[in-house]
């Protein structure tokens, strides 16, 4: 059975997302999830989503794929206890050692390696599997064929993105520290943790999507603008060849976009991917005009999004700057 | 015993460039395959690299490209199999996938995890000395503080970097062959020649080599390696990719006369040699996250006294 993942960027959202038809939804611990304090969740919201998902037979996965500080492992190995026996269906991890950890720990539960584990090849993923892991996160540029080349050596169950693949621009999920070595804010001392220093990896403030405002190169503003990575999209005709080649897991990603905007695509996708998995319909050719419009709504939400961390970013800078005068 | 190293791309910056500062190279580029002749992509030069250092009595580990896709697997074995045969003294990998490829060819040559290789907590660095890993470079992010604890707590050693751009980005594209309109057949290695992305009217600033992109500004810690060795750092690292042979010279003697002169409780003159070192950065110094702040400020020796 083919499972939607949606976001909770709050319990509020979590509910809409499970009565929307989500199977499951994800939820990220404050300063343990690679998204701004707003989209994080207190232990209590998740308590309650727990207890909610369980009602309708649906579940919740808690993201905690930031790099722990080294030495707050004993805190994270806390937090990570209480959300299993508070009744969580799984993890979504990053750091090798916390997956290996999670594994030895609980050996029910499911682990999810999330996009941020960077993988760029099938042994990668092997390597996961190897240590524990029972799903893994598809890079957003991997098409079927390396999907075939990870079913070729690992039983590993398959998630995506619902986005298109795109190759071009900067591709480097897990690999990339930009954003933080211009600009961050460190996190309040907050639910015990205490240890904050760069970038969104590890749960400080946010990621400033720097790599999606333009730059000049060289200087020449004129000649030479450019953003650094391309922008995604929702996805549409590949939808099919990834139903078709057995992933299980379709993730919608925007813990803080409208909770309005997540329905709509949960129930979107939903209809799409029954109707694909009984044979009601081959393509989505029926959808065009459906999709794109949901399309234009989700990247205009998108760039709103980039100016005001860019905004962010600038207003810190002016303070940091003000601090040290 | 102390350990200075540095990177070196190809056979031709190798044979031009006075190593005498020098402990240990690594060779070859590990974020482009097709980065100009580099040693990863040509299994003679690396041959000739390995004879032309051992005479000189210097280490010489092998960099194995960080983000290889499935088409690469099959060159890389390639080059693994020829390296081992060669008895380089370490790999350094940065990819888990890679790790996998070493125990299939049961290698016993140490391996280096690199800066890539996303290094932030003890319980990774177990995970991967069950696959062969003996070193480890802890992520650029980490304070000096925590990197540290790693190097204090784990049963392996650690590499820091202490000098040169901070790499920010392993992309698997090429953004210098994509703004140029090659492809990888023709890629024209524009690399070759400085690309500096600017905003924020030059405020911000980085360094671009196609797959890797880079701080603007140079990490500099000449002014902290007497603080490093206290706290029983032994292995330094200076960045160089990129970088000229004059720098890759003058970097390594500041920071071998620093480290010797530590050593030997020796006076330091930590002016003159910023001076130096700033008039090789392009966009200035800066400190990294050594300090816990971004990666763009500076902090002077005072802070620490």
């Amino acid at each position: 059975m083919t499972e939607i993942l949606a976001p909770a960027g709050s319990l509020e959202m979590a509910i809409a997302a499970l009565d929307a038809g989500a199977d499951a939804v994800y939820a990220g611990p404050k300063g343990w999830s690679r998204r701004p304090m707003e989209s994080e969740v207190t232990e209590e919201e998740i308590e309650q989503m727990i207890l909610y998902a369980n009602k309708l037979n649906k579940k919740v996965k808690i993201v905690v794929n930031t790099y722990p500080a080294p030495f707050e492992m004993p805190l994270f190995i806390k937090k990570v206890t209480k959300f299993y026996e508070m009744g969580a269906s799984g993890f979504i991890a990053t750091d090798v050692g916390v997956v290996k950890l999670l594994r030895e720990r609980f050996p029910d539960t499911q682990i999810h390696i999330s996009i941020g584990a960077g993988v760029s090849n099938a042994l990668d993923v092997k390597f996961f599997e190897n240590i524990g892991a029972d799903v893994i996160v598809l890079p957003f540029r991997w098409n079927i064929e390396e999907f075939n080349e990870i079913q070729k050596i690992s039983n590993i169950t398959l998630e995506a993105f619902l986005y298109n693949t795109i190759k071009t621009g900067k591709i480097c999920p897990g690999n990339c520290i930009m954003s933080s070595f211009f600009q961050y804010r460190d996190w309040f001392a907050e639910e015990e943790k205490t240890n904050e220093h760069g970038s969104a990896n590890r749960g400080s403030k946010e990621c400033y999507r720097i790599c999606q405002v333009p730059w000049e190169i060289n200087n020449d503003a004129d000649k030479s603008k450019s953003i650094l990575k391309q922008d995604t999209n929702l996805i549409q005709e590949q939808l099919v060849d990834f139903v078709k080649c057995g992933v299980k897991v379709f993730k919608i990603s925007g813990r803080e976009r409208p909770i309005e905007m997540i329905c709509k695509v949960i129930k979107f996708y939903k209809k799409v991917i029954r109707e694909l998995e009984e044979g009601i319909i081959t393509s989505l050719e029926n959808y065009k005009e459906e999709l794109e419009d949901l399309r234009a709504q989700w990247n205009n939400q998108k760039h709103k999004r980039v100016a005001v961390l860019m905004n962010k970013a600038k207003s810190y800078n002016k303070m940091q700057k003000e601090e040290v005068r | 015993m102390i350990e200075l190293s540095t990177n070196i791309s190809n056979y031709e910056q190798l044979i031009s460039t006075d190593l005498t500062a020098y402990d240990a190279i690594y060779l070859g580029d590990v974020t482009c395959p097709l980065y100009p002749n580099n040693f990863c992509s040509d299994t003679k030069d690396l041959e000739n690299a390995i004879t032309f250092l051992k005479n000189l009595n210097k280490k010489c580990y092998l960099r194995l490209y960080a983000v290889p896709e499935n088409k690469d697997m099959q060159w890389m074995r390639k080059l693994i199999q020829r390296a081992i045969e060669l008895k380089v003294d370490a790999f350094e990998a940065h990819n888990l996938g890679v790790l996998l490829i070493l125990k299939e060819f049961k290698n016993i040559i140490p391996i280096h995890f690199g800066v890539f290789g996303n290094i932030y907590t003890i319980e990774t660095i177990k995970v991967l000395q069950d696959y062969g890993v003996t070193r480890v470079q802890p992520s650029p992010e980490l304070s000096i503080e925590e990197s540290i604890f790693i190097k204090d707590e784990t049963p392996i050693s650690t590499v820091f970097a202490v000098h040169g751009k901070i790499p920010l980005v392993a992309s698997e594209t090429c953004f210098i062959m994509e703004q140029n309109g090659n492809d990888e057949s023709n890629c024209g290695f524009a690399c070759s020649k400085d690309h500096w992305l600017t905003r924020q009217q030059g405020e911000w600033s980085m360094k671009d080599t196609g797959r890797m992109t880079l701080s603007g500004k140079d990490l500099c810690m000449v002014e902290h390696i007497e603080e490093l060795l206290s706290k029983g750092v032994k292995n330094f690292y200076i960045q160089s990719h990129g970088e000229s042979n004059e720098f890759i010279e003058t970097t390594g003697k500041i920071y071998k006369d620093v480290i010797n002169k530590s050593l030997n409780n020796e006076k330091i003159s930590y002016e003159t040699n910023v001076e130096t070192l700033s008039s090789l950065a392009h966009e200035g110094l800066c400190n990294g996250y050594y300090f816990g702040s971004t990666g763009q400020q500076y902090h002077g020796r005072k802070l620490n006294d």
